[in-house]
């Protein structure tokens, strides 16, 4: 304890001032942010302003040619739009799962430890791993999906064969992956709301589930949803994996997101120039995203 | 008006048994106090009559029927919880109309903006309104409604759970430690407000504390419980002066009341470390003695041998510590400043309790009866 206090007291002379020794202390803070944020970060707003091809030498400074040719390309039009419908699919389905789930665990008298386990599973399983289960699955003439379809004499979608379907089913997978990541954010938040809350609400007369629900629950899980919707929204952005392992974007670039379109663009074509704008644009978009989220709800969420 | 029966409830926390078959009958406008240390179920009793809690066995009764099967919300009861259990989100005004709003309107008319369209919906409201701000008016809070919890002091958010306890008139008030996270001088003068309170709005009230004083100063009648009991409930003049059980007199009044390991011989006569007290019972054997400090003066000829610890001067009067020999704790004798003599740290003296109203307990902590037996001189010069 005192050798542990002794720097502290160093720091106060007034030779090494207190601000000396903040920046000292927040010094590991600040280089992370630096070494592993801020410089890929500008060094790729750099790049998108260079026509830098992987493999070929040298690059050229082009100006906002590669921003001005993003304007005129179709496919990454096709790409926003893709990740726009698949997002506004994948993140409020997820959200409300997440909060059906873990009321339902926590309303539940035993087996919480379990229900807890099985539908956190997908989240530390990895998905790559879970895409050829899916696959299978899915699978238009073998999958027992379709089995069960068929034997209720209903029709047989082919889940990753067609452009109409293939952004529903890759949703559906990542639905069932962030249900799980959003139960558990939501079980901790509920276990912040003090006990007495209820009891008070109870005698209040809040009588039904939903009445003490609509009280107590959701004005108190506030935060905790803000919290979950910045997260699934930025999880459901960059989706890549689903993609990757199962459609590469198909069929016809029905099912391209966007990261998968700038992973595409820089390690499938090299036109790492052309790739870097994509992503500048994408950060943009995704910062602008979580401001406007951020202003809108914490008004209206009670903190503390 | 309605009173409240609650009759040999127990409840069982895993292995803690938190009630052993409690009764308390509460009349109708009575104000009961419940008293006793940490943990021996007093919150436990007060959410069982609330129906928060379920009870193992017994039954409870409020204004004469049965509520055995109803939950709290039917139960009409309002509680005031040891945390106040404010709505954090909502300013002290929407906290105090919650038991209205849900009572009056339906989940259709609570909703934003369509409830306000469906008939009646206003009408209520406007009503709703009215009342709290009658209830805000009768604690005091006009100013405080528009804060939040968090904006409001300790004392400012008991009046809230206050107002929210007795803005819809209930049967039955429940109050669990209400005073227990103010400061002492806000305490003096909340305890008279609240008592102030009961007699105007008239319920019957349970009042859990664990400070005595709280409990003397403010009800008609004090429950002692200890260790999932209920040792004694009378009045506060009776608990105090009356107690039927060791661990009721210990509780009660402060400083403690002194205890001394005694004998009764053949005859009756007790004695404590050998000297006769001028008491005799009609057993014999071990028991215990005991002496407010009110009611031991020094004495220089006679008494029990003590040896002075030190003296606290509280103005009005003067509490003279002092141990008997082989005692684990100090005698407190308790005198009138003016005509307290000077003592020293270390002086031997004696101890003298009033034989007319030391307190008698047998072995197992019950109250005997005692009764004064003039002292034979010849006892005096044996001593
Ligand atoms: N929900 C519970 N689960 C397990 N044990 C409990 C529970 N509630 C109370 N107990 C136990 O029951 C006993 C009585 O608790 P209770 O809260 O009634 O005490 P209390 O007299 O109100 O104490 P305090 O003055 O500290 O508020 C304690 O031993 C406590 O640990
Ligand atoms: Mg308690």
């Amino acid at each position: 304890m005192v050798d542990a206090a002794r720097p502290a007291v160093a720091f106060r002379t007034p030779r090494f001032g207190e601000g000396a020794a903040a920046w000292l202390l927040s010094l590991p803070a600040v280089a992370a942010y630096l070494l592993l944020l801020l410089i890929p970060t500008l060094a790729v707003a750099a790049l998108s302003f260079t026509d830098f091809e992987l493999g070929l030498p040298g690059a050229r400074f082009v100006g906002f040619e590669n921003y001005a040719e993003l304007l005129r390309d179709r496919g990454f039009a096709k790409s926003v739009g893709n990740t726009l419908v698949f997002v506004g699919l994948v993140a409020p389905a997820s959200i409300a799962a997440g909060l059906g789930l873990a009321l339902l665990i926590e309303a539940g008298a035993r087996g919480r430890t379990f229900f807890r386990a099985i539908f956190f599973l997908p989240v530390v399983s990895m998905i790559v791993a879970m895409a050829t289960a899916w696959q299978y699955l899915l699978h238009p003439t073998i999958g027992p999906v379709n089995a069960a379809l068929r034997a209720l004499g209903l029709g047989t979608p082919n889940w990753f064969g067609s452009s109409d379907w293939v952004l529903t089913s890759l949703g559906f997978i990542s639905i069932w992956e962030n249900a799980g990541f959003n139960m558990v954010l939501i079980m901790a938040g509920l276990t912040a709301i003090p006990r007495e809350l209820y009891a008070a609400a109870e005698i209040d007369g809040a009588k039904s589930a939903w009445a003490r629900f609509r009280l107590v629950t959701w004005p108190l899980l506030g935060p905790t949803m803000v919290f979950v919707t910045i997260i699934t929204t930025i999880r459901s952005i960059r989706t890549f994996d689903t993609v990757a392992t199962l459609t590469q974007g198909g069929p016809n670039k029905a099912s391209e997101l966007i990261v998968y379109t700038i992973y595409q663009e820089g390690f499938t074509f090299l036109r790492m120039g052309y790739a870097a704008a994509m992503t500048v644009v994408f950060l943009a978009a995704v910062l602008a995203l979580m401001l406007i989220q951020t202003r809108l709800v914490e008004r209206r969420v009670h903190y503390g | 008006m309605a009173g409240i029966e609650a009759k040999d409830v127990s409840k069982r926390f895993g292995d803690v048994q938190a009630l052993k078959g409690v009764s308390l009958a509460v009349a109708p406008g009575e104000f009961v106090s419940l008293v006793g240390p940490s943990g021996c179920g007093k919150t436990t009793l007060m959410r069982s009559i609330a129906g928060l809690e379920t009870p193992d066995s017994g039954t409870i009764a409020i204004g004469g029927g049965d509520v055995g099967g109803l939950r709290a919300a039917d139960r009409d009861v309002a509680m005031v919880f040891q945390s106040y259990a404010l709505y954090p989100h909502l300013t002290a005004r929407q906290n105090m109309a919650v038991p209205l709003v849900m009572r009056r309107l339906d989940a259709w008319r609570r909703l934003p903006l369509i409830g306000d369209l469906l008939p009646g919906t206003r009408a209520a409201k406007a009503e709703i309104a009215a009342e709290v701000a009658r209830t805000a008016e009768l604690l005091g809070i006009e100013k405080l409604l528009e804060r939040k919890p968090g904006q409001l002091s300790g004392g400012q958010r008991q009046r809230v759970a206050l107002g929210r306890a007795i803005v819809r008139h209930p049967r039955v008030f429940l109050l669990d430690e209400p005073l227990s996270n103010l400061d002492a001088g806000l305490r003096v003068q909340t305890r008279k407000e609240i008592v102030e309170l009961h007699r105007r709005v008239g319920a019957s009230t349970v009042y859990v504390t664990h400070d005595q004083t709280e409990a003397m100063t403010m009800s008609d009648r004090v429950a002692v419980m200890m260790a999932g009991e209920i040792l004694q409930i009378g009045s506060p003049r009776d608990v105090y002066l009356d107690p039927r059980d060791l661990r009721v007199a210990a509780f009660v009044g402060s400083p403690k009341i002194n205890a001394f390991a005694a004998e009764a011989g053949a005859d009756g006569l007790v004695r404590v470390a050998g000297t006769p007290t001028g008491v005799a019972v009609a057993i014999q054997g071990a028991l215990t003695f005991a002496a407010r400090p009110e009611d031991i003066a020094p004495n220089a000829h006679d008494g029990i041998p003590a040896r002075v610890e030190h003296v606290e001067f509280l103005g009005e009067a003067v509490l003279l510590h002092a141990r008997v020999a082989g005692a684990t704790e100090a005698v407190v004798a308790r005198m009138d400043a003016r005509r307290a003599g000077t003592f020293e740290r270390g002086q031997s003296i004696r101890l003298r309790p009033d034989p007319a109203r030391a307190l008698l307990f047998d072995a197992a902590g019950k109250r005997i009866v005692a009764r004064a037996v003039p002292l034979g001189l010849k006892e005096i010069a044996l001593g």
